[in-house]
């Protein structure tokens, strides 16, 4: 209960403190244009972006499941004993291929 | 509250946008590495606008927007070659001018939108269709093939310079984006000419190390110190930029230990297309300015 | 009582730790100069969240501070899963400074907003490892029971790579030197390049509180927090958190910043494989 009110609490006062600092913004067209070193650009900058590292974002699932995984087995992990240390050490080597078959794939480069 | 402020305000270096002319980047740089001095690296970020040297007619648009760009209250200070002891002067004049200011300097460019749009079709965004029209005064960027991986994704258009903090003063750069990488590249205009001095050693030196994020060990250098950083060369892929069987490494140690690095004749578009776009911010700041100028106008006179 | 007490101390430790932030990064008059300026709106921005960004910064801030004791076994935050709720703010914390780059509509930003999402994302992985190979000793996920399974040792002894490693986090976190690549030189101030006057002004401020966050969560997980003897326990507290945001400036204006494709490489190639090594080290150690 105190956790939620607390979270709660402070991005209230966040965004309370944000919004009587910000003034509203003005601009003319010219003034409002993205700063490019006095250029110009032809279209808006948003756009379908070309995420790069998207494979490597794959990756990065994986390793996030095992996370949660790695939750609850922090709390067991010294009544447990050598057991949880050589399951979890198995659980990461599998995952560990992944990261040299990547690397061999190369999507850490900006492919 | 205001008081403090005030006062504190009234000790912060000047911010300043600098906006370099023909024959003013070496005189520039130094400037900036004094500890009263701060360059800004977006005109958003500054309250004054430094002119150094006379602005050639055709990037006068240029400078008219990075200027109106600069929040109000905002004034521009030319420097035609004075000391640099008075130039700062007169900046932190200028600054205390503007602090009774509401204002300062009007905007120097009309209040137009870029394309004609309100009012015309379904949305008033004057176009037809989905990714027709201009919404808010702009196209849509539309996709292409990308040289990596030859996905269909945008492609984001735009005229970089020539008063772009990281590209050599007077560069302007037609470059077409996908992602952050750079698909095509052609020379708008080459960099203001320079003399020899934008050459020295510890200002090339100083350039790389503001991109690697050094600006503390960027001012050392230009003061004769040591850069005091770790992992400078580690930074710098092996093989960014290379020329003649030179890479930036090359040239950093060299001027690393006060040396020139001169460099043969290159191809300017050839080296940046394909590059990443901190890769090839990195790539021209390895090269000396007077290299880089010659590259630059190569075609033009082809 | 002891909540109003806390929630006191957090504000307080905040805004001491933002003007000593400030301090240290030479920045506290230039804070007041950007207030000073107008602010200048973007081609048709995204309002919301190019104000809700930094607000949320603030606020993951000041969440993350209130997880940490004060003094053994006070908290504001005494949840059970402590380092769980950290690691939601280190999380989200990618996706505000993402949101901060995207909102302007401008191109330079977009590209850090887009970089820091790369590296961001990998850079989750060496934390968690971290502050589950801290939870090992103390068989719990409470920052509470961290400290106090640090009674007789540090972790920073316990597990000698775990602090550097966290390190490596909390200069990705607070936008700093070697790992700010959403807010890089070569993109002219990446996602704060379209900022100006107080919005740019509040996103500083949120950076250097999240300094101060980062900075007492790793003095409570890697130094004892608040553990120490002759003085009371928040002064222990503040001391080290203090010791650790000067030497993350010091890293931060010291260490050379790669691009982004080969820090990508660096991390997940040299750095996981650290982190799985300080887990194993730290569970050999906790048996």
């Amino acid at each position: 209960m105190v956790t939620f009110a607390v979270i709660l609490g402070w991005t209230a006062l966040a965004v309370l403190f944000a919004i009587a600092l910000s003034p509203s913004a003005t601009a003319s067209a010219p003034q409002a244009m993205p700063f490019l070193g006095g250029g110009s650009a032809e279209t808006h900058a948003w756009q379908r972006f070309h995420f790069r590292p998207y494979t490597m974002s794959l990756l990065f699932i994986a390793f996030e499941m095992e996370m949660m995984f790695m939750y609850p087995w922090a709390v067991v992990f010294v009544s447990e004993g050598i057991k949880a240390l050589a399951e979890m050490g198995m659980f990461l080597a599998i995952l560990s291929v992944g990261i040299l078959y990547g690397w061999r794939e190369g999507i850490f480069r900006w492919q | 509250m205001a008081v403090i402020g005030d006062t504190l305000a009234a000790r912060a270096p000047a911010a300043v946008f600098a906006a370099i002319g023909p024959g003013r980047q070496a005189g520039t740089e130094r400037l900036f590495a004094r500890r009263d001095m701060r360059r800004a690296s977006t005109p958003r970020d500054a309250s004054i606008l430094l002119v150094a040297g006379d602005i050639p007619s055709e990037a006068s648009e240029a400078l008219a927007r990075v200027h109106d760009q600069i929040p109000p209250p905002r004034a521009t200070v030319q420097w035609q070659g004075e000391d640099p002891d008075r130039i700062v002067a007169r900046v932190m004049e200028t600054l205390k001018d503007l602090r009774v200011s509401a204002t300062g300097e009007e905007n120097r460019l009309p209040d137009a939108p870029p394309n004609e749009w309100k009012g015309i079709g379904p949305h008033g965004q004057g176009g037809k269709g989905m990714m027709g029209g201009t919404p808010y005064g702009r196209p849509m960027a539309m996709t292409g093939p990308d040289i990596r991986d030859g996905l269909q994704l945008d492609r984001y258009s735009a005229r970089i310079g020539p008063f772009a903090p990281m590209l050599p003063p007077g560069l302007t750069l037609e470059v077409t984006l996908q992602g952050d990488v750079i698909c095509d590249v052609s020379i708008d205009s080459p960099p203001f000419a320079q003399p020899a001095d934008a050459d020295a050693p510890d200002l090339c030196l100083a350039r790389v190390l503001r991109l690697l994020g050094l600006d503390r060990a960027a001012d050392r250098v230009l003061g004769g110190k040591r850069p005091g950083a770790l992992w400078v060369q580690g930074a710098i892929s092996r093989g960014l930029g290379r020329i003649d069987g030179t890479d930036m490494r090359d040239r950093v140690a060299a001027w690393r230990k006060g040396e020139a690095a001169p460099l043969g004749p290159f191809d300017l578009p050839r080296l940046l297309i394909g590059a990443e776009w901190s890769e090839a911010m990195l790539i021209l700041a390895s090269l000396p300015p007077s290299a880089l100028i010659r590259a630059a106008r190569a075609p033009e006179a082809a | 009582m002891t909540v109003l007490l806390l929630v006191l101390a957090v504000c307080a430790t905040l805004l001491a730790g933002v003007v000593l932030a400030a301090l240290l990064d030479r920045a506290l008059p230039e804070l007041a100069g950007t207030l000073s300026r107008q602010r200048i709106e973007t081609e048709a921005p995204d309002r919301m969240n190019r104000d809700l960004a930094p607000a949320f910064y603030l606020a993951l801030a000041a969440v993350g501070l209130s997880v940490v004791p004060f003094a053994p076994g006070l908290a504001l935050i005494d949840s059970p899963v402590g380092v769980v709720i950290w690691g939601t703010c280190e999380a989200l914390t990618i996706i505000v400074v993402f949101l901060h780059g995207w909102s302007p509509n401008a191109p330079f930003p977009l590209i850090g907003a887009y970089r820091y999402a790369a590296i961001g994302l990998p850079v989750m992985l060496p934390s968690m490892f971290v502050l589950i190979a801290a939870a090992l000793p103390a068989e719990s996920l409470s920052l509470v029971a961290i400290v106090d399974s640090q009674r007789e040792v540090w972790n920073v002894l316990r597990q000698p790579l775990g602090l550097p490693l966290f390190l490596v986090v909390a200069l990705t976190l607070t936008l700093r030197g070697p790992m700010d690549f959403a807010d890089a030189a070569d993109i002219a101030g990446g996602t704060s390049a379209e900022d100006s006057g107080a919005g740019r002004a509040l996103w500083q401020v949120a950076r250097l509180a999240m300094l101060v966050s980062v900075s007492a969560v790793a003095a409570t997980v890697f130094l004892g927090g608040p553990l120490g003897p002759v003085l009371p326990g928040p002064v222990w507290l503040w001391l080290k958190t203090a010791a650790l945001m000067a030497v993350l400036v010091w890293l931060g204006n010291r260490v050379a910043r790669t691009t982004p494709s080969r820090m990508l490489t660096i991390l997940w190639v040299v750095l996981l494989p650290l982190s799985c090594a300080d887990l194993v080290i730290s569970g050999v150690v906790a048996l």
